[in-house]
């Protein structure tokens, strides 16, 4: 009795000084390992070091750190739940007992019994975020964990330094503003903002695709997505280009017939724009043919 | 039968297009009386160019209007006609789900009158806990409605209420068109209006919610919306109170029918802020403004679903804090005609940043503490786009919810989606008050439909708008051409008269110099050829986006998918009607008060079409009820029993689209019940178990054991696993997930079947009721001790016979005391 008091008394220090106790090979055999245990520890087995080059397991160590703190200073907090981690290049020991071959790896210990299937996290299925783990944690030990990330300023901080930036730059051409006033300018942008909403960028954004698909067998790179349903980041910047030039085109047709330049170069103009609206839409209506199956229409091009 | 319709609307829609463009040189007379009066943008339509003179055929004002009128009049017609597809291929029947909710309350209103409608209490929706319908609807569809059927039946014409509401959506597509015809009148000119009508009655983006049988809010709304703006721009352009009344009372029209008037709330209040930045505050900017927020929030909060709405949250909150910016700087305005100069420099950056500072830091503490509620969900998942796909599931269920591929603004918007830059940036190029505003519009709405595939509707019209502008730009300097007239395009011969008679009439009065002039240098410089071959072409364009319009129409937006129709290999078609058999079954067969569990997609049908006692509806305002029945459909039988029981279940309904290969079924929407369990019982429902270890959502034998034994997979493939649909497959095939199904041999315990419909698309259990007795599951115990071998007894001691199973007697107590 007095050993497991100790124990708990020991762990508690440790958490007091860090929130995931870092463990090697005695530590784990004494305190998760060996048996009087009222506590349940959750470990992450890691892999830190530069040399091991883990990209992974530093973010995953990142949401692991988020959530000890959230448990830590949080008001529920109590010595039946505790984090860890263990680094493989301190305890290789241990992750030759459990016959562990990757890291990250997130393990429950429960304070009866031994681990289960359940036990391990599904790295793979959920990932790493602090607010599937604690779910994960919720489930296994009955602790729930309200995850508090600390408040990222860096978004408001470069928010702040752009707007002093621009507030900047206008004071010193103070004298120079007719920019602001410019409605090509301003046109210009609006046609921007619209271009990329209407070439579905936001579903990108939302959806994260890949840029292109490269079959494997063949080595031959589609860039352009077989299904309605989606598309390949490579597509819609080609309709964005597609879509901007049939405006442009449209635009050029009006500025042929209104400007005050001379004839031929307006003449030039006229056909130029023409080409890019006839061209350029029957363009893209072929490449939403090729996409939406069974449409039946088609103009120049097949 | 569907075929010689198709034809004709194609035909009806080429003219119409056609005679929109060629209107063209009418409208280049309005456009070069605008140009003449200073480009103040004001061609206050016919009366402009015609000058005054009085009316007649003879004169080019009643030629232009009459050529107005009847455009405005084919396009409703053909708009009202492409949208009867359904009505023709089918029947006159309402819709998909949320219609079949508003034709139930219309219903109700029509016949129970508008008091009560307020009043009603639905028992029949989300047992046990009811629904408020009065305080919880948008009525003005339901109220518009049952005016139309109330007048029509005041006049003797006997209409059923089912046809006024399949009917309302196509017409009010036509008041649509005439409200943006009026909308682009005022920003562009009276063409680029003719041209927006016509696009917007046939433009497969507002089609897709108002065909003939959509009863449903998007249909009235987008008028009301269009309706809103137009009197908006109207009253900016004039300062008037009287349009700035007519617009508030557009408004709350708009309030009353659709949850969309935040669009308007927020885009107008936006509007006179940036006008206030680009320093175009005017009196008639103050005027029309403060006139629209106080009167329009008095009003919106007379409706009841909305309520206090309007005070308390925070989509309102921007509205509030221009009206206050709007007082202030307008004070100051006034402050500077009594001030130096120097004094009201410092005044005005100290009041402005002032008051500003006082908005938003009193608007960010009421909603700390709690007097203002902030962003709803689904309005907060517009901004944060990874919001609702955390945090929400049921919001990003929403198959409409989902964000939008180019393909479907392509889809939706055809040639529009391309030329409608074009037409923002001449808006741009040429800007003035209105002008602001449409370009706002179009910013806004571009970026919400980007995010909401739903939200593509609010687009469409400004697309419209613009595109409508962008062509009409080219073709009133291509066939503004009068002098030399190039051999039209071959078209309707009477349309032609009337465009050159037109274009006569117009030289006559058209006696501007400037304009002259002009023409003459645009003749010098594009030749007939070019101006002909330019004009051909976008005819050509205008042409393929009709066709386009009709396709999409008639292939995407025109079924019913209350009723389905399969086609075979010689093009005769078969019509699937398994979705009414079976809850007319319902209707017919159970008891009145029976109430049947189903996902919540079906709620309105069984609702509106079987009349019977439902758990949970599309309303999906209660997260948690539905989580119930998801948990119900996700759990194994026997945990799904008691779930129903303490929910007093009766009836089960199912969809399953396997006999018939149909996407839409339960099986498919599965994992969004799983998903949403799983948010409100992350204890008993977990995803992952639905998932094979690979992470697949399989129904055949490698699928996980939890799916194959959870109540919707059991009463989807009950008995199915005897079905050989095919000598091809294996008995058990799922044609929608092509796959043999894992779990053949099926037994339910609790439930039974009570109707499978012709072609299994819906199945309904019945939730049997509690045994009087527990009956055991397991073989009764049996003791080794009484059981012996049996061992003849004739022994050579005991000769005596015996007889086996032979009765044996017990002596018992007289039962007749019982009987007494």
């Amino acid at each position: 009795m007095t050993l497991l008091s100790e124990k708990v008394t020991q762990m508690m220090e440790w958490t007091s000084k860090r929130s995931v106790i870092r463990m090697n090979g005695d530590k784990f055999r004494r305190f998760v390992k060996a048996p009087p245990r009222n506590y349940s520890v959750v470990i992450m087995f890691t892999a830190l070091q530069p040399q091991r080059q883990c990209g992974v397991c530093r973010q995953a160590d990142e949401e692991f750190q988020v959530l000890a703190n959230s448990w830590r200073y949080s008001s529920a907090f109590t010595n039946k739940v505790f984090f860890a981690s263990v680094d493989f290049d301190e305890g290789s020991d241990v992750f030759q007992m459990l016959n562990m071959n990757s890291a990250p790896t997130f393990l429950h210990f429960p304070s009866k019994g031994k681990p289960r299937r359940s036990d391990t996290y599904e790295l793979q299925v959920r990932g790493f975020a602090a607010e599937q783990l604690a779910r994960w944690v919720a489930d296994r030990t009955d602790v729930q964990i309200r995850v508090i990330r600390p408040p990222n300023y860096a978004g408001p901080l470069l928010l702040g330094f752009l707007l002093a930036v621009i507030g900047g730059l206008a004071y010193l051409r103070r004298n120079n503003l007719e920019f602001l006033f410019n409605k090509n300018c301003w046109a210009f942008s609006a046609l921007c903002f619209v271009l990329i909403m209407t070439s579905g960028q936001m579903w990108n954004h939302i959806r994260g695709p890949p840029y292109a698909h490269k079959n494997p067998s063949t080595g031959q790179v589609s860039y352009i997505h077989g299904s309605s349903q989606a598309q390949f980041v490579a597509e819609t910047h080609i309709v964005l280009l597609f879509n901007a030039a049939v405006t442009m085109g449209i635009v050029l047709l009006c500025e042929a017939a209104t400007s005050d330049i001379d004839i031929g170069k307006r003449k030039i103009m006229c056909v130029a724009g023409m080409v890019l609206v006839m061209l350029f839409f029957s363009w893209l209506l072929s490449i939403f043919r090729a996409k939406y199956h069974g449409y039946p229409y088609s103009f120049l091009i097949n | 039968m569907a075929e010689p319709v198709t034809v004709s609307d194609n035909k009806h829609k080429s003219q119409v297009n056609s005679g929109a463009s060629y209107s063209g040189n009418g409208r280049s007379s309005a456009a070069a009386a605008e140009r003449s009066s200073g480009g103040s943008g004001s061609s206050s339509g016919a009366g402009a160019a015609g000058g005054g003179l009085s009316g007649g055929l003879t004169q080019p004002a009643g030629w232009q209007s009459l050529l107005s009128f009847t455009i405005l009049f084919l396009a409703w017609l053909a708009g009202f006609s492409s949208r009867l597809f359904a009505v023709i291929r089918f029947e006159s029947i309402i819709h998909e789900f949320d219609p079949w909710f508003n034709y139930r309350s219309t219903h109700y209103l029509s016949s129970n009158g508008f008091y009560e409608f307020l009043n009603w209490f639905d028992e029949r929706a989300w047992y046990p806990l009811g629904r408020i319908v009065g305080g919880t609807v948008y009525p003005g569809l339901m109220v518009t409605a049952g005016l139309i059927h109330y007048v029509l039946n005041l006049l003797h014409i006997t209409v059923h209420i089912r046809d006024v509401c399949v009917f309302l959506a196509p017409v009010f597509s036509g008041l649509t068109s005439i409200s943006t015809f009026l909308l682009t009148r005022e920003l562009w000119n009276q063409g680029a209006g003719l041209l927006a009508a016509c696009f917007i009655a046939i433009v497969p983006g507002y089609i897709s919610r108002s065909v003939a049988g959509s009863f449903d809010n998007e249909g009235i709304a987008i008028f009301a919306l269009q309706f809103t703006f137009y009197l908006w721009v109207k009253s900016v352009k004039s300062g008037s109170v009287f349009w700035a009344i007519g617009c508030c009372l557009s408004y709350f029209y708009m309030v009353s029918a659709w949850g969309g008037y935040v669009f308007i709330i927020n885009l107008i209040p936006l509007h006179v802020f940036v006008l206030l930045l680009m320093q175009r505050f005017s009196r008639r900017v103050y005027i029309a403004y403060s006139t629209f927020f106080i009167i329009g929030l008095v009003l919106s909060m007379q409706v009841p679903f909305v309520g206090f709405q309007p005070i308390r949250t925070s989509e309102h909150m921007a509205a509030a804090g221009v009206f206050v910016l709007l007082q202030v700087y307008a004070f100051l305005q006034y402050l500077k005609d009594r001030l130096t100069r120097q004094e009201f420099q410092t005044l005005f950056f100290l009041g402005v940043s002032l008051a500003a500072g006082v908005v938003f830091l009193s608007v960010i503490y009421l909603t700390y503490t709690g007097y203002i509620a902030p962003w709803s969900g689904r309005f907060y998942s517009l901004w944060d786009t990874a919001y609702a796909k955390i945090h929400i599931p049921i919001i990003a269920s929403v198959s409409e919810h989902q964000p939008t591929t180019w393909v479907s603004f392509f889809f939706d918007l055809h040639i529009l989606v391309c030329t409608f830059p074009a037409g923002l940036w001449f808006c741009i190029k040429n800007i003035n008050d209105e002008r602001v505003f449409v370009a706002l519009y179009a910013i806004s709405a571009v970026y919400f439909a980007g995010v909401m595939v739903r939200l593509m509707l609010t687009l469409t019209p400004v697309v419209c708008m613009l595109s409508a502008v962008a062509f009409s730009c080219v073709f009133e300097h291509y066939l503004g051409d009068d002098m030399k007239r190039q051999s039209p395009p071959a078209e309707d011969s009477s349309d032609e008269d009337d465009r050159k008679n037109a274009g006569n009439l117009y030289d006559k009065a058209g006696k501007v110099r400037k304009h002259v002039s002009e023409q003459e240098k645009a003749e010098e410089g594009l030749g007939p050829n070019v101006k002909s071959i330019v004009t051909m072409l976008m005819l050509m364009l205008l042409m393929m986006f009709a066709v386009h319009c009709t396709w999409v129409t008639s292939n995407a937006y025109s079924s019913p998918s209350v009723v389905l129709a399969s086609y075979n290999h010689d093009g005769s078609r078969n019509i699937l009607d398994d979705f009414r058999e079976a809850y007319y079954w319902l209707r017919q067969n159970t008891e009145e008060h029976a109430r049947v569990m189903s996902w919540w997609d079906y709620g309105y049908q069984i609702a509106g079409m079987a009349n019977r006692t439902t758990l949970v509806d599309n309303n999906t305002w209660n997260n948690s009820h539905i989580a119930l029945v998801g948990k119900a459909m996700s759990s194994n039988e026997t945990a799904a029993y008691d779930i129903m029981r303490s929910l007093d279940v009766d009836y089960v309904l199912i969809i399953f689209g396997g006999v018939i290969g149909y996407s839409g079924d339960d099986i498919n929407k599965f994992l969004w019940m799983v998903r949403i369990a799983e948010g409100e019982h992350p204890r008993d429902i977990r995803e992952s178990d639905y998932f094979t270890p690979q992470g697949e959502f399989r129904v055949d034998k490698a699928g996980s054991p939890t799916l194959l034994n959870c109540l919707m997979y059991k009463m989807s493939y009950y008995r199915f696993g005897e079905m050989q649909l095919d000598f091809r497959t294996p008995p058990g095939f799922d044609r929608t997930r092509n796959a043999e199904i894992g779990n053949k041999d099926i037994k339910l315990k609790h439930l039974e079947e009570a109707f499978t419909s012709e072609h299994w698309l819906v199945r309904i259990y019945k939730v049997k009721k509690q045994e009087n007795r527990d009956r055991v599951e397991h073989k009764l115990r049996s003791s080794n001790a009484n059981k012996q071998k049996y061992t003849s007894k004739k022994t050579s001691k005991r000769k005596r016979g015996y007889i086996r199973n032979k009765l044996s007697l017990k002596k018992g107590k007289k039962l007749q005391k019982k009987f007494l």
